[in-house]
């Protein structure tokens, strides 16, 4: 939230770095190739998954013995039911990056969409949302995403599948984007501020464009790579919101996460067994996801804010 | 009288939160599947008469806005959260009143500890930036942030529990234990992984914000001044540096109280710490929504004054942000 707050203080300039432009010079530095290369390597898994490991193993398919350490045969060991942990760690990444990326796209659009109105409409309306965007900020959002997720469950109903994805995990990200929009919102508030003052904006409302003309054709543009720099960071906090929910038993069992893995992991009493194996895969991948995420995040940062620093 | 403006804005801002909450979960009450009229429309054979009379008894004939809502509200400040589902109909403030103290205990000892050694970590690699020591601290610090809290706790319990047998896996006491001082030294025991947990879960976020602080601080005129006045260099860091520096990790540590909470819950269900996380999953799995609804309202309002206390304490450590606002 810090690096965001710098963000904001130079507004004005940040779109100079385009999209292309951006993954070049964020792939000059080590700290952000390594990160990307981490990243790239659990998108793949999560895009083939079986290619890699084969169909996911269930508690019918899976064949080895219960609780087995790392071995040649199961280089990550195995879990109370004998599935392998490598296999369900992979398989894994798919549910927790889909549904992370997912969570982060409502986040976005709903802390862009109120940002960008708020700042340009400012007035009450802006006073008025921001209020809200505040009460999210302090409220233990985490607990109501638990209320949430379950009421929403029974009142859509958990059996049906969309586009391959479980309505359970569907209810997981509807409710994180609902919970986690408001420092987006804010981020992108005062980006709009000081672009609404900008002279190529008021030009455009001199000539008559109707202000949801202005916001996409002239505001967004410009806020992009805000939202870009953001969204790395949102990605990281959505996984780990998912895998939180997911441990206490929101996830979906037909289609685990990272997080119902580690769910799984306690109520089958691991830590007490000493059974460390079924901890680390699953836990370490959120572990790698996040960092990742985050050393992007503060490259991009870094470079926004170098940016701002040589054009002024 | 700017200040007792500025003071009355808070308060009134505290205020409107608490109401905005208390609007949301009203509105979460109407959403809620198994209202009584609801449940009995699934059975055929009950008549509408019959479910027109519960529709009276429970008040929902009446219009949902203003009546039910204004009983709705009356009745929570009031004091009565409703009735849980999974404890036999016993109300839901003493289910919940309960659980607060041991949940109390370990976030409480947690974010002091964490504010602690994180504004020591961040201090010491915000003053040696660049340096080696300044590497792995920070190094240390992200990775720390990055661990969810609940999977830390397993591995902490793997570690010095299950491998080392220093601690206890879980619970708050040992069944049958001792009584008096060796009781709480029991007590501590127990509490000794969980609170372990949620500080160095903490301490990552405030260290990384403190060093940036300081990074920013040392650029000031002002130790410029103090160097060329010749201080020694802890005099400058503690007397000088801190004190600004400090500023942003107040702020931060009363923001996050919500997060921070979030976080606990799910590491009392790893240590069976029976507080209102360990509730919180049991209310889960059996659907308690009032028992959920009276925790998520209680933490709200603990998390709003929390906030308003540190923006008193933040007015007093900085004269700037009360004139700053009054202006």
């Amino acid at each position: 939230m810090s690096g965001n707050a710098k963000l904001s203080v130079g507004g004005r300039i940040l779109n100079r770095v385009s999209g292309g432009n951006l993954l070049l010079l964020l792939l000059r530095r080590w700290d952000a190739r390594v990160a990307l290369a981490i990243l790239t390597l659990l998108a793949l898994s999560g895009i083939a998954p079986g290619l890699f490991v084969g169909p996911l193993q269930t508690a019918t398919t899976a064949e080895a013995a219960p609780l087995l350490p790392p071995s040649g045969a199961h280089l990550f060991g195995t879990d109370d039911l004998g599935r392998d942990l490598l296999n369900l760690t992979v398989h894994g990444a798919r549910i927790s990056l889909v549904v992370g990326a997912l969570s982060a796209v409502i986040t976005l659009l709903l802390g862009g969409g109120i940002g960008m109105i708020a700042g340009y409409r400012g007035g009450r309306t802006d006073a008025l949302l921001m209020r809200i965007a505040d009460t999210f900020l302090i409220l233990p959002t985490f607990v109501l995403a638990l209320i949430l997720a379950p009421i929403l469950r029974e009142l859509i109903g958990d059996q049906t599948e969309i586009l391959g994805i479980r309505t359970t995990l569907l209810t997981i990200v509807a409710v994180i984007g609902v919970t986690s929009w408001s420092s987006t919102a804010r981020i992108v508030r005062s980006q709009t501020l000081s672009l609404r003052e900008r002279t190529f904006v008021e030009r455009a409302r001199l000539v008559g464009l109707s202000p949801m003309r202005i916001i996409a054709r002239h505001i967004f543009p410009n806020i992009r790579t805000v939202l870009v720099a953001n969204g790395i960071v949102v990605i990281a906090g959505s996984i780990l919101t998912e895998s939180t929910l997911s441990f206490i038993g929101l996830g979906d069992p037909f289609q685990p996460s990272w997080g119902t893995i580690l769910g799984n992991a306690q109520s089958a009493a691991a830590p007490s067994l000493g059974a460390w194996w079924f901890i680390m895969a699953p836990g370490g991948a959120i572990l790698f996801t996040v960092i990742a995420c985050t050393i992007v995040g503060n490259a991009i940062d870094e470079l926004l804010d170098r940016d701002v620093r040589v054009r002024r | 009288m700017k200040l007792r403006g500025w003071l009355l804005g808070r308060v009134g801002g505290a205020l409107a939160t608490i109401l905005m909450v208390l609007l949301l979960n009203f509105v979460l009450f109407r959403l809620m599947p198994g209202s009584p009229d609801r449940t009995l429309a699934r059975n055929p054979r009950v008549s509408a008469e019959a479910i027109a009379a519960a529709r009276v008894r429970w008040g929902l004939d009446k219009p949902l806005f203003p009546d039910q809502l204004v009983a709705y509200v009356g009745a929570t400040l009031s004091g009565d959260f409703g009735y849980s589902v999974k404890y036999g109909g016993r109300e839901v403030t003493s289910v919940i009143g309960e659980k607060i103290a041991p949940t109390l205990l370990i976030v409480g000892l947690g974010e002091i500890i964490a504010l602690a050694a994180g504004i020591a970590l961040g201090a010491w690699t915000g003053w040696r930036r660049g340096k080696f020591g300044d590497r792995v601290g920070t190094l240390s610090a992200l990775i720390l942030y990055s661990m969810p809290y609940f999977w830390l706790g397993m591995l902490l319990v793997t570690l010095f529990a299950t491998t080392l047998g220093w601690l206890p896996t879980s619970g708050i006491s040992t069944p049958g234990g001792p009584g008096g001082v060796a009781g709480i030294v029991d007590l501590l025991r127990h509490a000794a992984l969980p609170i372990a947990t949620i500080a160095l879960g903490l301490i990552g976020q405030y260290a990384i914000l403190l060093r940036s602080s300081v990074a920013e601080a040392l650029r000031e005129g002002y130790v410029l001044t103090a160097r060329a006045k010749g201080l020694r260099d802890d005099r400058i860091l503690r007397g000088h540096i801190l004190p600004n520096a400090l500023l942003p990790t107040v702020t931060l540590a009363a923001l996050n109280a919500g997060y921070v909470i979030g976080g606990a819950l799910t590491v009392e269900i790893v240590f069976s710490w029976p507080g209102l996380g360990l509730l919180t999953q049991e209310a889960l799995q059996s659907r308690d929504y009032p028992v959920l609804q009276g925790i998520f309202l209680l933490l709200s309002i603990s998390v709003v004054v929390a906030n308003l206390l540190a923006d008193l304490l933040y007015s007093r450590l900085d004269p700037r942000v009360r004139h700053g606002a009054a202006r």
